[in-house]
Formats: C-alpha cells, sequence, structure tokens
C-alpha cells in the first residue's frame, strides 16, 4: 500500500520571516526518506480551506503588519481547521502562527486582536523583546508518546529536549487546563515568567521555537509525521513503526542539535 | 578653540597609534571613546566638509557601492570616506579623527558615508547629508535589527523630517525603498532595472514584501527579478514603480562570472563590460552611477571606472595561492545568499565551502539557511566542505538539499577547513568560499597565512 500525507502550509506568503519552511522541507524529506508521498498545498488570504482534506498543517511567523492581515481571513477559516484539529490532523505553529491561534493578542498599545481560540491561551505585548537561543524539555506526557514513535537510541544524546530560537516581544499565558509543550531550561519560552514553553491541544503544538525547529530536533519531526499517518491509515502497530517509519541516520541533526545547546550552556 | 573636541580627537588619535603598533586591525574603538568625551564630535567636523556629506545604506550592497562611488567622484573630488572604517557611527568618527588634524580643520570636497540600517536616522542627524542613497530592505539579522517594517518606518520617520534640498537617490524596484518617496519633501532620483528578465538561473524568491505598504492589497509583479525587486503595481490605490531617470538593460550576465549591460544615464546610453557577477551588483552601479552623475562627473568617466572596478573586501575577492584560485563571496541573509547562489548556479564543478558563524556580527540566530535555496547548486558541486561555529546547522541544511555529505567534508576549525580544500584542489582549479561575516575575517587571516593577498584591514 503506498501511504500519502497531504500538508498544509497557511500563509506562507505572509508568515514566513523566520525560517521555519526548514521544518517542511524536514516533513517531507524524512517521509520521502521512507516511500511516503507528500503533497504540499499553499493556503493563503482568499483561499477556501476544505474539511478535512489535510493531515499536516503548518503555521510560521510573520510581521506584525502580515499578522493584521492574516487574522483578518484567519477568521473565515476558523471552523474548517478547528474542526480538522478536533478529528486530529497535526499541526505546528510557531510564533506569530501560535499567536494567532489562541483566544487573542493584546498589543502594546492596547489594541486587542482577536484570535481563532484554537489554544485556550492569550497573549499580550511587552517593551521587552525575548532574542535567543531557546532550550526546552518536553512535556513529559508528549516524551512518552514520542519514545514510542521515535526509538533510536544510538546516538547516545538525551533525546527529551528542543532546541531553537526565539524572537518575539508578546507574553503568552496559557489557561488552566492548556499543557504546555515543554519546561524552559535556558531562555525565555511563553513569557519568561512561568517557565512554560509552547501548548500542546490534541495534535496541535504552538511554540517560539524557530531554527528551523524541526530539522535539528528529528524525534520531534517523526512524531509529528507518525500522528499524521495514524489519523489518516489508523492505529500504527510496533511491527509498522519498525518497518514503514523506520530509523533514519540522524547523527548529522542530533551534532547540530548538541553544537545549539552548547552555545548556549 | 573647542576644548572638548580636541581632546575627542587627541584621545581618538592616541588609541589609533595604540591599535597600529600593536598591529590590530580594531577600526571603531578610536571614535568609540573620542564620542564618549565629545558627543558631537561628527556634527562638528563633518559640517567642515565644502561640499557636505553623501550616506549611502541598505540591506545589502552598501560596501560595493560606496567603494565604486570613491572610485568615480574621486576623479574630481577630494573625499572622505570611511572605507576601512566600521559603518556605525564611531566608524564615521574614526574615519574623521584619523584625517583631521589636531585643532579640527578637514581639508575635503566630499564626505561618502556607508551606515549601517539601524544607524541610518543617527547618521542623517550627525551628517545633515547633501544626498541619501538607499539601495534595499531585506530581512537581515532579525535578532539584531527586529522586523524589516519597523526598520522602514525607523527611516520614513526621519526622511520625512530632511529640509526639501537633500537629494535622495531610490532603487525603484524595490517597493519598500520607493515608497520612502512619499513622506518626504526631499528631491528624488530614480534607478532601476528596465528589462522583463534576466538570464540568471531560477530560484524561488523571499520576498519581505508582498502586499502593498500603502493599502494592503496584493502587488502585481509583471517583471520579478530578486527577492522583492521588480516591476510591481498595486491593482487597488495604484501605487506603482516611478520611472527610473538612470537604469540599466541588455543585462548579459556570463558563465565566467563577468557582466555587460547598456546604461543610461540622463538619457545617455553607455555599454558597460566588467568583472562583477549577479544581478545585486547591477544595482550597486547604478546607484553609484546615479550619486556621481549628480555631482557633475561625465557618463565617460563612470563607464571607464565601472569597467576598471574590482571588488570590495569580500565580495567577489580574488585570491591565488599555489597557482589555484580562491573566490570569497560574503553571504550573510537569504536574498544576498540566494543571488550569489543563483550566479554560481551558472557554473558546473564547483568546489564549495560554506562556512556557517553566529556570533553577534553574523546574526545569532542561523534560521535563514533554510530561506535560502541551496537545492539551486545540488547537480552543480564537484565537492562540498563546510566549516563554522553552526558548521552542523549547515551540514544538516545541505542533508536536506540532498547534497552528499560524509562527516569528514563537516569542519569546526575554519583554517583547518581553508587548508584542506585548497589541498584538494587540482592546480588551475578554484574554491569558491561562501563565509558569513565574522568567518570572513577568519578567512581572510588563514589566506594571508597561505600566502594569499593583504590583511583585510590594509586592503
Amino acid at each position: 500500500m503506498k501511504y500519502r500525507l497531504n500538508i498544509c502550509h497557511l500563509y506562507p506568503d505572509l508568515m514566513d520571516t523566520y525560517g521555519d519552511k526548514g521544518n517542511i522541507i524536514t516533513i517531507r524529506q524524512r517521509c520521502a526518506w521512507r516511500n511516503i508521498d507528500t503533497t504540499l498545498t499553499k493556503i493563503s488570504v482568499g483561499d477556501k480551506l476544505k474539511t478535512d482534506e489535510f493531515d499536516i498543517f503548518f503555521f510560521g511567523g510573520g510581521q506584525d503588519k502580515a499578522q493584521e492581515i492574516v487574522g483578518k481571513d484567519l477568521k473565515s477559516k476558523k471552523s474548517t481547521l478547528t474542526g480538522s484539529i478536533e478529528n486530529g490532523a497535526v499541526l505546528l505553529s510557531i510564533c506569530g502562527g501560535y499567536q494567532l491561534l489562541q483566544k487573542y493578542f493584546k498589543t502594546i498599545d492596547g489594541t486587542v486582536i482577536d484570535g481563532i481560540g484554537l489554544f485556550d491561551a492569550y497573549t499580550v505585548g511587552s517593551n521587552t523583546r525575548m532574542i535567543q537561543n531557546l532550550l526546552i524539555e518536553i512535556n513529559p506526557d508528549l516524551q512518552k508518546e514520542i519514545d514510542k514513535a521515535y526509538q533510536n537510541t544510538k546516538y547516545k544524546i538525551q533525546n527529551t529536549n528542543l532546541v531553537g530560537f526565539e524572537n518575539h516581544s508578546g507574553k503568552t499565558y496559557l489557561g488552566k487546563n492548556l499543557k504546555p509543550l515543554g519546561k524552559v531550561i535556558k531562555g525565555s519560552g511563553n513569557n519568561g515568567e512561568d517557565k512554560t514553553e509552547g501548548a500542546i491541544f490534541k495534535n496541535a503544538f504552538g511554540c517560539y521555537l524557530h531554527g528551523s525547529l524541526l530539522p535539528k530536533n528529528p524525534h520531534f519531526a517523526d512524531y509529528l509525521i507518525t500522528k499524521a499517518l495514524e489519523r489518516r491509515f489508523g492505529k500504527i502497530s510496533k511491527a509498522f513503526l519498525r518497518i514503514k517509519l523506520k530509523p533514519l541516520d540522524d547523527s548529522i541533526e542530533w551534532q547540530a542539535h548538541q553544537s545549539a545547546i552548547k552555545k548556549m550552556l | 578653540m573647542d576644548i572638548r573636541l580636541t581632546s575627542a580627537i587627541l584621545l581618538g588619535k592616541i588609541t589609533s597609534l595604540i591599535l597600529k603598533l600593536s598591529g590590530s586591525g580594531a577600526t571603531a574603538a578610536p571614535g568609540l571613546f573620542a564620542l564618549k568625551i565629545d558627543p558631537n564630535l561628527i556634527k562638528k567636523l563633518s559640517r567642515k566638509i565644502k561640499g557636505g556629506s553623501v550616506i549611502i545604506s541598505g540591506t545589502n550592497g552598501k560596501t560595493t557601492t560606496a567603494r565604486l562611488t570613491f572610485d568615480i567622484l574621486s576623479s574630481k573630488y577630494k573625499i572622505i570616506h570611511n572605507r576601512q572604517g566600521s559603518n556605525l557611527l564611531r566608524g564615521i568618527a574614526s574615519t574623521l579623527i584619523q584625517k583631521a588634524p589636531v585643532f579640527g580643520k578637514i581639508d575635503f570636497d566630499l564626505g561618502l558615508w556607508e551606515v549601517d540600517e539601524a544607524t541610518l536616522s543617527a547618521a542623517i542627524e550627525n551628517l545633515s547629508p547633501k544626498k541619501i542613497v538607499l539601495l534595499n530592505l531585506f530581512r537581515d539579522q532579525l535578532d539584531r535589527y527586529g522586523e524589516v517594517d519597523t526598520v522602514r518606518r525607523n527611516w520614513q520617520k526621519s526622511l520625512s523630517k530632511l529640509p526639501k534640498d537633500t537629494g535622495l537617490v531610490l532603487n525603484t524596484d524595490d517597493p519598500g525603498i520607493s515608497f520612502l518617496a512619499k513622506s518626504c519633501k526631499a528631491k528624488t532620483i530614480y534607478f532601476g532595472v528596465n528589462d522583463a528578465q534576466t538570464n540568471l538561473p531560477a530560484i524561488d524568491h523571499v520576498a519581505d514584501i508582498k502586499y502593498c505598504l500603502n493599502c494592503n492589497s496584493k502587488l502585481i509583479y509583471k517583471s520579478l527579478f530578486s527577492a522583492h525587486l521588480g516591476h510591481y503595481k498595486c491593482p487597488n490605490c495604484g501605487l506603482g514603480r516611478p520611472t527610473p531617470v538612470i537604469f540599466a538593460k541588455n543585462l548579459n550576465f556570463k558563465t565566467n562570472l563577468t557582466s555587460s549591460a547598456l546604461l543610461s544615464i540622463d538619457h545617455k546610453v553607455l555599454t558597460i563590460n566588467y568583472s562583477l557577477p549577479g544581478l545585486y551588483n547591477v544595482y550597486n552601479i547604478l546607484a553609484a552611477s546615479a550619486v556621481s552623475s549628480n555631482f557633475d562627473i561625465s557618463p565617460q568617466i563612470i563607464k571607464e571606472k565601472i569597467n576598471g572596478f574590482s571588488t570590495a573586501f569580500g565580495r567577489f575577492q580574488k585570491t591565488e595561492i599555489d597557482r589555484k584560485q580562491i573566490i570569497t563571496m560574503l553571504i550573510k541573509n537569504p536574498a544576498g545568499a540566494n543571488e550569489v547562489i543563483r550566479t554560481l548556479a551558472q557554473k558546473d564543478n564547483l568546489n564549495l565551502l560554506i562556512i556557517l558563524n553566529d556570533n553577534i556580527a553574523d546574526g545569532r540566530d542561523v534560521s535563514w539557511i533554510w530561506d535560502t535555496q541551496w537545492e539551486v547548486l545540488k547537480d552543480k558541486v564537484k565537492n562540498i566542505t563546510v566549516a563554522g561555529i553552526r558548521s552542523w546547522d549547515m551540514a544538516t541544511r545541505l542533508k536536506y538539499a540532498k547534497f552528499k555529505l560524509s562527516k569528514n567534508d563537516i569542519y569546526k576549525e575554519i583554517s583547518y577547513s581553508i587548508a584542506d580544500s585548497i589541498d584538494k584542489l587540482n592546480k588551475n582549479d578554484t574554491l569558491i568560499i561562501l563565509p558569513t561575516y565574522t568567518a570572513l575575517l577568519e578567512v581572510q587571516k588563514s589566506l594571508s597565512r597561505l600566502g594569499g593577498g593583504k590583511k583585510w584591514h590594509e586592503n
């Protein structure tokens, strides 16, 4: 059986400031190395989003002005997008994309920009820009799931972290029941105060990790691919993982992961 | 006598002497110290330049444009220029101190200043320039500059205060640059490329502007040359590309990395044949020609100087070691790196060494390598090596662009990577080194140790 995943890049013409397309390149390439086909569709202002067409959504960061334009258009896609996530679709959102999926963004001068409320969280503009390498320890519940999807331990490198680069002035606060993606080890994360970074809602993830994130965090990349396959083709067995999602040689990726961490400590 | 100014100059000169004796290439320190004593030093000294000052700024091409402009204007004027210096205020101050006697007499016709994007407003305030050249604005070191829109807003604010006898020289093909004329009284002239397309290999452009800065509608491009540079128009409010008085057409980029074009200056058309590659250098040439013709240099002289120009430090710089050619081309942001990649894609069997550092001057965020389309070079490369502090990130980028790379091709130490890459070359082969900014400084040191060329600050 030939496996195929449909990927949707949301607003690539407006939200593509920080090299985040590396995440899409990584997902597609890691699929291709396992003979899994992928399609990539770009959806932007004015385009129609159909229900359940996509297995993976990607939503990157942009400039404030672009974020305004996108914020307006996103309202028309709200029900389809939240419906897809309720049905288990995978979504990775970073920085500006992550903010627009929350309840609202209050800018420094008090203007409130509505989000679509997929994440029970909100962001408040601040005067300090949080710009640095960011290292987090993955949420333990998620880590257990990642360990099932990514079983390669031959690198002797701790695979319980994510590393990237943050560049934001908005401070994000999570609602009581929303799980963070991880705990900040080094850097600011969501708000620089409560040590949380990012958010998890079903298979939707938000975070401030540029870098690009997925190339040098291959365990998280493979986890997202696994979740997308599961949704499309049903519960995945261990044998399937071993055969279909066979481990790749990720030594270069893990070296990149390590060299980013080394720069911080 | 202005005691504050005199002591500032004196301190600057002493610092400079000490640095020289210790063999250091640091060019900003004298200005940095002197400005602490007299913060108005630049204002006071630059006022004495007879014909006033010209400022050149933009994300890409500042150094090359400034050097070419210097070459052309020097045919008629005595120019003071921050050639070796940094392009921040301290670098401008250093240059002024170096050229001023202790009592602050300045004997120059014109000041020519390359200015960092984030320093433009302060430079305008200190130099009260006669002319300002703005080349382009692209995403670059977002960890330092913040958003491109923020930089542009700051520019807009300070340009709106210019008196109306200031001359603005703007790139008409960058909608984010031509837009700046709207909010200011200064006299504006435009330069641009009038061809409908170029003969360079295609690349996926990373544009920072896709929507009209005036009304947020999607811009329509009749021609798109590079990033967001091209022939654009807003279908909604009608904002479009102003007609340039200085333009180039019939661009021809040759595989030996030389170029030719027709250059039109005030209705006079000249054929230029010059030894610089790539589209980005066409814009540098246009900007330099526009300024020079405004200072009454004849088209004939401009043409001669363009044809005879050899490049600035690290920007297509050629060196020879053991009958092997080494070409160094600085890369520092997606727009610039994509143009370098496109230029190199004209050739086959490339021997490449890419060096990625993440120091403050490089940008600490290396995400930009994912906005750069290395894929275009995959089938054009014979040998490829990576080095630098973030060599593993670069290696990962190349792996996902499907280059074949072994661990032996990945170096941390820049000097080893250079020595080994040169070693591997056959006689008469060429090594192309693509370093980020702080890596470039190390490349220059390594090359001069191996016997190729001068130290960079003596250039």
